[in-house]
């Protein structure tokens, strides 16, 4: 069987993918997890404590960057950069986005793994082409 | 295990956006040339010496065994491949869907102002 045998009816046209692709989505959109992403997302930024303690270990980090590169990190500074990344962790603004983000991405491996299983082709993968 | 992670309302938009890229005609057009692929002995023989002849050169790598006559061997099978019709056309309706799925996901990620692509990306997926 080739393109030309096939029936103008039996392909979808562009513009029926692309409504079928706005409608996913706004479906999407309208989901408990992504809102609840977009709620922890705003949290995070209004939240002074976990904003402080981000900077904090970004400052560090930043500091540290040519040794960081060098893989020369003495112990003490190795261990004062773990603690801040563990402060800014366990900040409960943080907590909450980190959960709201993996149920979201939970959801969106679902409904890609679905696409996939329509396609043929694996729909995540094609689109992070390079990670490899 | 999947509706559990899927509200009814994202189970059949979901189903309804699979439905039409199936139907759409970069995939239409992969799995035509996949189809002829898997029914050309020519085409199936060819990546299957192929395959056997680059884990046979692996093999030898691993042993430093690997002679001149080896890579030019493979590079023979490689050149086989490369200029057969069947794998050219299915190698190259591949390429257009898979990027075809890049540019409805970019619709997809500006509607959602995040890209679905990434966040629906497995741990290791690579």
């Amino acid at each position: 069987m080739s393109i030309d045998t096939l029936s103008p009816l039996e392909l979808a046209s562009p513009t029926v993918v692309s409504r079928a692709a706005h409608d996913f989505a706004a479906v999407l959109a309208a989901t408990g997890p992504f809102m609840a992403l977009e709620a922890a997302s705003d949290r995070l930024r209004q939240d002074r404590a976990a904003q402080h303690a981000m900077q904090a270990y970004q400052a560090k980090q930043q500091s540290l960057q040519a040794v960081l590169m060098l893989n020369a990190l003495s112990t003490d500074e190795q261990t004062e950069l773990e603690h801040l990344r563990e402060a800014f962790l366990a900040e409960p603004a943080v907590t909450a986005y980190l959960q709201a983000e993996a149920d979201l991405r939970t959801m969106c491996q679902a409904a890609a793994d679905r696409l996939s299983e329509h396609v043929g082709l694996n729909f995540a993968s094609a689109c992070n082409a390079g990670c490899c | 295990m999947e509706n559990l992670t899927l509200t009814p309302d994202m189970v059949t938009a979901t189903a309804s956006l699979g439905v039409n890229l199936r139907q759409a005609e970069p995939v239409v057009l992969y799995h035509l040339a996949r189809e002829t692929l898997e029914a050309s002995p020519e085409a199936t023989g060819l990546l299957k010496r192929l395959s056997e002849t680059q884990a046979n050169v692996r093999t030898r790598q691993t042993r430093g065994e690997v002679t001149p006559e080896d890579m030019a061997g493979l590079r023979a099978v490689q050149r086989e491949v490369q200029t057969n019709p069947v794998i050219r056309q299915f190698a190259q309706t591949q390429q257009a869907a898979l990027g075809y799925l890049r540019e409805v996901n970019h619709d997809i990620s500006e509607l959602l102002g995040t890209d679905f692509g990434a966040l629906a990306k497995k741990p290791g997926c690579c």
